[in-house]
């Protein structure tokens, strides 16, 4: 099937985006373009903003001002199940699996509201990570923290999703899951359009086809040079 | 409007409008009936430290309440014809059990800690029913007479009057003084954000349990003066049912200052002593009354008077 | 002592019943719904009305107390519960304690404030042992039994109780993977709610009928949810059982302290164990 691509091969308009967290501003005037297929990492320090600007995309928060728009149309204040929906899939930070239910049950979870077949749906699970496998009926809880963050990874692959909305991947990982997720990443980049909230420097570096610096609430800076994306000692400073 | 902000800012002129306010409305009306709506202003603004400043919602508070009138009460019956002695007596008691209950109740916030003052509330009216019934009366209460005390008489309305209006000031003073004191801050950042004035280095579990037992102290002062008022106390002065009431005043009046606790006081005693006349459903009324108050009029009577 | 710890049983089995939906509620909207209390009234007065006024059999007319719950329990999570999602707490106890008084004082007005009883069912008692058991309360143990199993299946097999379980621990990941959680919980509210008519029903029978009735279970049910753990549906079942036994024993020692004793039970859990809600 051929995914409907917006005019000009442009994903996600944003543009004039704010976001209140009761009385205090915590978005100023957010505005980016992003074109189908592509990996925007979006980095910055604790508090800068980038969780909630994911988390504003995802439909999780409601912009007080501006617009978001995905293929053309208007997404902001959808609410994330219809953001989900459309095929704007995200994942969590911290690993947020349903730590009460068994592996396949949260496969399950994900497969049930897009009305996908389980079994393929494990399928797919299991083709980016065969080593689930062994865990399917066992309760999520007891996953690694790496388990865990490939199975939510794998779990928006299920159907047919059209942005990813990733979190924080490699957070508290030790460096040989990271190297494995990253590895995950880059396989899936060109296949999806993603945009992934990142700390670690040599992940953004390995992945990014554009990279955003956010800092207290605005975007601070873009990279859109391969060379210099490839060399985190040129913009760490500007974290 | 400039002259509700400068009302706002003055205590004095806080005070004297109250103290006028009351003044004319007794005698305007009745004054047996307004000093019983004075008692029940010192009720809520106990319940308004709590609930309004420090953000706890207790649906337990006639505990207190009953604490302070059955400990004026057995006193008066049982220890001392001292009128004075008696109140002291129903306050200390009321402080007394916010002092052994709070440590358990402050540590809980939210629907734990309103469901838990309502279980105490329960043991309490159970207690005060049936196991200590041959001192407290049972179903039938404690009926006293207070006589006076030197040039004071409590037969006589107009002194009883002035003596509840005295204490609301009193109290009125009290908390202004409390809530515009670092203390008061301190209760603001507690009812905002607990576990940021943590992390300043504050142990707000004193403040909690000293705001709390400040609040216990105050509805058994009113419970006191209630006993005073009635020359007797029985079980619906601890009886849980109750306990909506307060809450109901505060809101209605608006949570979180002293005039808005007032207001409600005297909004809510208005309502329950005029309507029931004419409203022959008078729990259905409240019950109406407090939805909309939770969908529509948050900000209670004060708070839209202050937003002209 | 056979007999007490039976009678406790079936005491906690009712609790139980009442407090599921209770639990599930406070779990899953960080709601305290004081209207399960009606609720529960509405299935005893139904009850009543059937059997007393219509002649209806106790089986039948339990089938029509828990249907007549169903449109009251919608009525009050549509207008009432789902406006407070994401509300302070506050709001949600005066708001659903409202909706408690306006429901109490409807009783009054049809029934009147007066206790009414209602009488034991079956009438039968079998011997057991040394002892004489009700065969109503037999039933009632069985019937608690059959609810747990069922529910547990439920909660376990079905896609709703999966979602639910899911919900309890996680909303936001939930909804983000394109699940209309509020439907589903609208579904276990009244699923929830037609428990606690049906506890109202199992209840009347084994205690009298009074316009504060749901407010009185309330508080019980309240404390084996803050002992069990609120949304914890077997710390529920748990805390529902001991605390029936606990008012049992003591109910043998000295009768009227059976519930204060529950409350202090109740502190005494919080001493140890505080819930930050």
């Amino acid at each position: 099937m051929l995914l409907g691509k917006g005019r000009d091969g442009v994903i996600l308009t944003v543009e004039n985006l704010e976001v209140h967290y009761g009385r205090a501003k915590v978005l100023h005037n957010i505005a980016f373009k992003m074109d189908e297929g592509e990996l925007v990492t979006i980095v910055g320090r604790n508090g800068s903003g980038k969780t909630t600007l994911l988390k504003t995309l995802g439909g999780f928060l409601k912009p007080s001002a501006g617009s978001i728009l995905f293929r053309g149309q208007r997404i902001d204040g959808l609410g994330p199940e219809n953001v989900a929906l459309k095929g704007i899939r995200y994942v969590f930070q911290d690993k947020r699996v349903f730590g009460e239910l068994t592996v396949k049950e949260n496969i399950e979870l994900a497969a049930y509201p897009i009305k996908e077949n389980l079994e393929k749906a494990v399928q797919k699970v299991l083709s980016v990570y065969p080593r689930l496998e062994k865990f399917l009926h066992s309760k999520a809880k007891g996953l690694s923290g790496g388990e865990r963050q490939i199975l939510l990874i794998g779990r928006v692959l299920i159907g047919q999703p059209q942005l990813l909305l990733i979190d924080e991947p490699t957070e508290g990982l030790a460096a040989k899951i990271i190297s494995e997720i990253t590895a995950i990443l880059l396989s899936m980049k060109g296949q999806f359009s993603m945009i992934v909230v990142e700390q670690n420097l040599a992940t953004v570096a390995r992945l990014a086809d554009k990279i955003h610096i956010m800092k207290e609430g605005v975007m601070f800076k873009e990279i859109t040079d391969p060379e210099m994306i490839r060399q985190p000692s040129q913009y760490e400073n500007d974290l | 409007m400039r002259m509700i902000k400068r009302l706002e800012r003055s205590p004095t002129l806080i005070l004297a409008v109250i103290t006028a306010g009351f003044i004319i409305f007794g005698y305007s009306t009745s004054i047996l009936k307004i000093t019983d709506f004075i008692i029940f202003c010192i009720y809520v603004l106990g319940y308004d430290l709590l609930y309004g400043h420090m953000g706890r919602l207790s649906f337990g508070h006639m505990l207190y309440l009953g604490a302070g009138a059955y400990g004026t009460a057995l006193c008066a019956k049982y220890l001392s014809s001292n009128v004075f002695l008696a109140i002291l007596c129903g306050i200390l008691f009321g402080a007394a059990i916010g002092g052994i209950l709070g440590p358990i109740l402050i540590r809980t916030k939210g629907a734990c800690f309103a469901l838990l003052n309502l279980a105490f509330n329960q043991v309490g009216h159970f207690l005060v029913l049936v196991p200590l019934a041959k001192i407290t009366g049972g179903e039938d209460g404690i009926s006293l007479h207070f006589t006076g005390y030197r040039f004071l008489d409590f037969s006589n309305i107009h002194q009883l009057f002035f003596l509840s209006l005295i204490s609301l000031i009193l109290v009125a003073f009290l908390i202004i003084k409390f809530t515009h004191s670092p203390y008061g801050i301190l209760l603001k950042g507690i009812k905002e954000n607990e576990t940021r004035v943590n992390f300043l280095g504050y142990n707000t579990y004193r403040y909690k349990l000293i705001t709390f037992v400040l609040s216990t102290t105050i509805a058994a002062f009113a419970g006191a003066l209630t006993t005073l008022n009635y020359n007797y106390a029985n079980p619906s002065f601890i009886d849980p049912h109750r306990s909506v009431e307060v809450i109901f005043a505060t809101l209605m009046g608006g949570a979180g200052s002293v005039l808005g606790a007032v207001i409600g006081g005297a909004a809510f005693m208005t309502i329950s002593n005029y309507l029931p006349r004419y409203i022959l459903r008078w729990e259905m009324f409240l019950g109406l009354a407090l939805l909309i108050i939770a969908f529509k009029f948050r900000k209670g009577i004060w708070g839209y008077i202050r937003e002209i | 002592m056979l007999q007490t710890i039976f009678y406790g049983l079936t005491i906690g089995g009712i609790l139980y019943i009442i407090s599921i939906g209770l639990s599930l509620t406070f779990g899953a909207m960080g709601i305290v719904n004081f209207s399960h209390g009606l609720i529960y009234a509405i299935g005893a007065y139904t009850i009543y009305a059937v059997m007393a006024k219509m002649g209806i059999n106790f089986i039948l007319g339990a089938v029509i107390a828990v249907l007549v719950s169903i449109p009251f329990s919608y009525i009050i999570e549509k207008y009432v519960i789902r406006r407070l999602y994401g509300e302070s707490i506050d709001y949600a106890i005066i708001a659903t304690y409202a909706v408690l008084l306006i429901g109490v004082d409807a009783i009054k007005w049809i029934w009147g404030a007066s206790p009414l009883p209602i009488s034991d069912p079956v009438g039968i008692s079998i011997q057991f042992l040394t002892m004489e058991m009700p065969l109503y309360r037999l039933i009632i143990i069985g019937l608690t039994l059959l609810i747990l199993i069922g529910l547990s299946l439920f909660f376990k097999k079905t896609i709703i109780g999966k979602i639910i379980i899911a919900g309890l621990g996680d909303r936001e990941a939930v909804r983000g993977l394109g699940i209309r959680l509020d439907k589903y919980f609208a579904i276990i509210f009244i699923l929830g709610s037609a428990l606690a008519a049906l506890g109202g029903v199992l209840y009347s029978p084994i205690s009298t009928l009074h316009p504060y009735m749901g407010f009185h279970i309330l508080i019980l049910c309240f404390a084996v949810v803050i002992v069990g753990g609120m949304g914890n549906l077997r710390g529920t079942a748990i805390a529902a059982f001991s605390l029936g036994l606990v008012m049992a024993i003591t109910g043998r020692i000295w009768g009227p302290a059976a519930e204060a004793m529950v409350y202090v039970v109740m502190a005494f859990v919080l001493m140890i164990r505080p819930i930050e809600t």
